[in-house]
């Protein structure tokens, strides 16, 4: 009977031993955008920086709120992202080392081919207007305090409007509260109208039923960058692995990859590299 | 030294009194019957006597020894004996299985423990079924592979608590067969519980009266059956005639007992003129006949039959003398004398076949 | 419907060209959820045995309290082992978080009410007569309490199939401790959430049709276990 209590307290401390080891694993924690996870860009190019570096990436997709929220928390090191009004409240709280910008393309409304509310070609401001005071077509937004819903808001903003007072605006605005593919997969069932970054829009294309509505627009810049988590207010980030990416990102070799990427199959660059200098 | 001693024993449940001091002897080898009707406390008694509980206050002694001393001195002394409760309960494993685990339990060895099941299994006739699921096993069936489980691990003591409650009688019959052959073979201590008499009388070398809670005589069968020391026990062993009356005179060991309504009754007995007594005449004592007899039995009395119950190969036939007299008779000697409600018959029955009990006053 | 017949197709193409892939989400999957009902059953058998074969006070409230953790919400649990082993949060210095092993732990916590909860059940069924009977038979306490979990085994053993499937069928503890991790954390259940909102319908379908096909064999493994 004392040999069965023995090997039984054995076996659970074995087994601690062995769980806690794993927590000695060599690994960079990244957070990404949804956005630019589903766009495959990430599934590319890790194998790469795994293979340089020798370290593993392990990359978690994620709205832009709950990555901001955990890399104050520690629990990853980097972040890639496309939110510039929270990246840089970000840095200044003193979480974020530097915003350094990698790439970028622009958003874009979409719609459907038969453009109800008529704003086809307008400027983003007043297309948004439009929508508001005809209320002619229904819009789904991301509602999910994304980088694209971040840029949503600063449209709204831009052409005049409390976002409060758009969100309860009526039955044709939608707050999806998903991902930005789900996102343009409901605004296609309901034909609806939605702020979308060309990335993912351009995955989705075949899937779709909407056409590009509005795209021409300083407003609608999209810039991803890429912040290492500040190790004097986080305890316990990888500093040293989170410069190698951004080293990675930004190195010539990688910008050039990023620019072409897409490209063969979509017919467009997805992503324009412009190596840690902020585009116009 | 008895193997098994209980000393003032009593046990409560719930605040009621269950046993009251109880105090039996049961010697080495023996087979000790413990009677007494459903209800009475036997089954507490066995459990005490196993240490599967605590009584509320009292001593056993288990081979001389304090056996409530410790946890692990009740633990020991309890693998040296073994309990077979009343309904038969097997584990839903083999059969085998389930006359291995015993001995699995005190470690023996698999080659000696296959040797010992084996064995017992040719005992009891279950030996073609041991791989079998002991779920299914008729009641009959399950009960004999509950004692083989019993006996196998050599128990110095085995307790019984009324193995055969539950069965047909074929059944039954060979379970009392299972238990008269393994006494000589194991030389084992046996306390058994029973309601039923007759089978206290046919395996037991002793007898206790257990009622409400108290041990109220103990000794062998015969002794028990036909000379109750009380009233209850009488009642008990089916003593069915019992007849209040009072000594009216005493000459040379025979008494005349008046029993009212200027009615005597004689029998030997020891107690003095002027006490009250009860006079205990078995059924199957009396003699029935149409006209009066010639016989030699000093008591007779002329009544008529109140009642006929046939059972079996016997008649029970209520007679009201005056009093109540109840007769066990056979059948067929009933249907010769074609006894039948209202008929007059006389009741017969000698002296020596009177048990004089002093009446207890309550 | 056409999506499913597709989805059984592409389940198909997948099992058959041993995709690298799916097959590192299987082996993973069955690892963690494994191993997490394993180490709960290690845990609740004793532990259910000890509650059911003692008396004390609040027995009867102690086994309501876990009764009513039986369907506690997978994302709540979720939440709660990522505040825990989170780098900001008490057992942050383990560096266990996103990793497998915080999930066999989460999956374990989700699964012990259940597990426990059962085999405190599958116990109380069991005649008490049994018990005693194995005591007067000279058994320990440790060889009564085994033979009454044996005389349980079939009430037991759907109690550990029931733990398993909650555990290798959840997403929002996954998902959140976890996160999801290609290559690493990457499970069942958290790749058909991802493919899901992907769009790729195919995929997701193909491979909850794998894990149905891996729990059935499961069932079929265990039960025949049982039989013997």
């Amino acid at each position: 009977m004392r040999n069965k209590v023995a090997s039984y307290l054995a076996l659970l401390v074995l087994t601690s031993l062995l769980l806690g080891a794993a927590g000695c694993r060599a690994s960079l924690k990244m957070a990404t955008t949804t956005s630019l996870y589903d766009t495959g860009l990430w599934g590319y190019l890790e194998p790469k920086f795994e293979k340089k570096y020798n370290v593993a990436l392990d990359i978690l997709s994620l709205g832009s709120g709950a990555a901001f929220e955990y890399a104050k928390r520690g629990d990853v090191d980097v972040l890639t992202i496309h939110d510039k009004a929270n990246e840089e409240k970000f840095i200044a709280e003193g979480y974020g080392v530097e915003r350094v910008p990698f790439a970028y393309n622009y958003f874009l409304i979409v719609g459907p081919a038969s453009d109800p509310a008529g704003i086809k070609g307008m400027n983003p401001e007043d297309a948004f207007k439009k929508l508001f005071e005809t209320k002619s077509g229904t819009f789904v937004s991301r509602g999910d305090n994304s980088g694209t819903h971040s840029k949503e808001k600063a449209i709204w903003n831009a052409a005049g409007f409390d976002y409060e007072v758009v969100r309860k605006a009526g039955a044709w605005y939608i707050e999806g509260g998903k991902g930005m593919g789900p996102t343009l997969q409901m605004a296609s069932e309901k034909q609806a109208y939605t702020l979308t970054d060309m990335g993912t829009y351009l995955s989705y294309k075949s899937k779709l039923n909407l056409v590009p509505i509005v795209d021409k627009g300083s407003i609608l810049l999209n810039v991803y960058s890429v912040i290492a988590v500040n190790p004097q207010k986080v305890k316990g980030v990888k500093i040293d692995l989170a410069n190698s990416l951004i080293g990675f990102l930004t190195s010539p070799e990688i910008q050039k990859l990023i620019g072409n990427y897409g490209v063969e199959e979509y017919g467009l660059q997805l992503f324009i590299p412009c190596a840690g200098a902020e585009p116009k | 030294m008895p193997l098994i001693e209980t000393v003032d024993l009593c046990q409560k449940y719930s605040g009621r009194d269950i046993l009251k001091n109880i105090n039996i002897k049961v010697d080495k080898g023996e087979v000790f019957a413990l009677i007494g009707p459903t209800g009475a406390g036997k089954t507490t008694l066995l459990r005490l006597v196993d240490l599967l509980e605590m009584p509320a206050s009292g001593k056993i002694y288990f081979d001389g020894r304090d056996a409530t001393e410790s946890k692990k001195v009740r633990f020991e002394m309890r693998r040296r004996m073994a309990f077979v409760i009343q309904k038969p309960i097997v584990f839903n494993i083999s059969i085998y299985d389930n006359i291995a685990y015993g001995l699995k339990w005190r470690g023996a060895k698999k080659s000696s423990i296959r040797a010992k099941v084996s064995s017992i299994l040719e005992m009891i006739g279950l030996s073609a079924y041991k791989n079998r699921d002991a779920r299914t096993l008729s009641g009959g069936e399950a009960q004999r592979v509950a004692i083989a489980r019993a006996i196998v691990t050599e128990p110095e003591v085995l307790l019984l608590d009324e193995p055969t409650a539950n069965l047909d009688p074929l059944s039954a019959a060979k379970i009392e067969e299972l238990i008269t052959s393994i006494i000589p073979q194991y030389d084992t201590t046996i306390i058994m519980a029973t309601h039923d008499m007759s089978q206290g009388q046919r395996l037991a070398n002793r007898i206790g009266v257990l009622i409400n809670g108290e041990i109220l005589q103990t000794g062998d069968p015969g002794e028990v059956f036909t000379s109750p020391e009380s009233r209850e026990v009488a009642e008990f062993v089916s003593a069915d005639n019992i007849i209040d009356g009072v000594i009216v005179s005493s000459e040379e060991g025979i008494v005349a007992v008046g029993i009212g309504d200027n009615k005597i009754i004689e029998a030997i007995s020891n107690y003095p003129v002027g006490e009250e007594v009860c006079a205990c005449v078995r059924p199957e004592d009396i003699t029935l006949t149409l006209s009066k007899t010639t016989s030699s039995a000093r008591n007779s009395f002329i009544g008529q039959i109140t009642r006929v119950v046939s059972t079996g190969p016997l008649s029970r036939i209520e007679i009201n003398c005056g009093f109540r007299l109840v007769s066990l008779v056979t059948k067929r000697s009933a249907e010769e004398l074609a006894l039948e409600k209202g008929k007059q018959v006389y009741a017969t029955f000698k002296a020596t076949a009177v048990h004089i009990l002093k009446s207890k006053t309550l | 419907m056409a999506e499913i017949w597709q989805g059984l197709v592409k389940a198909v193409e997948l099992i058959v060209s041993f995709d690298p892939e799916v097959m590192s989400i299987a082996g993973r999957s069955l690892t963690i959820s494994v191993t997490a009902t394993l180490l709960a059953g290690v845990i609740c058998l004793p532990l259910g045995s000890l509650i059911h074969f003692n008396r004390f006070i609040g027995k009867r409230t102690l086994i309501n309290f876990i009764q009513t953790f039986y369907s506690i919400p997978t994302v709540v649990v979720g939440l709660f082992v990522f505040l825990l082993f989170s780098r900001a949060g008490p057992l942050g210095g383990l560096n266990l978080l996103f990793t497998p092993t915080v999930m066999i732990i989460g999956q374990m916590i989700l699964i012990t009410p259940v597990l426990l909860g059962l085999t405190v059940s599958a116990l109380s069924g069991v005649d008490k007569a049994i018990s005693e009977t194995a005591r007067s038979l000279g058994a320990s306490d440790f060889q009564t309490v085994v033979i009454v979990l044996k005389e349980a085994r079939f009430a037991v053993m759907a109690a550990i199939l029931l733990a398993f499937g909650r555990a290798i069928s959840e997403v929002g503890l996954a998902l959140m401790v976890g996160g999801n991790i290609r290559g690493f954390t990457r499970v069942f259940t958290t790749a058909i959430s991802l493919e899901t909102s992907k769009g790729d319908i195919e995929l997701a379908i193909a491979l909850g049709i794998i894990l149905i096909l891996i729990a059935l064999i499961i069932n079929i493994v265990l039960n025949r276990l049982q039989q013997r």
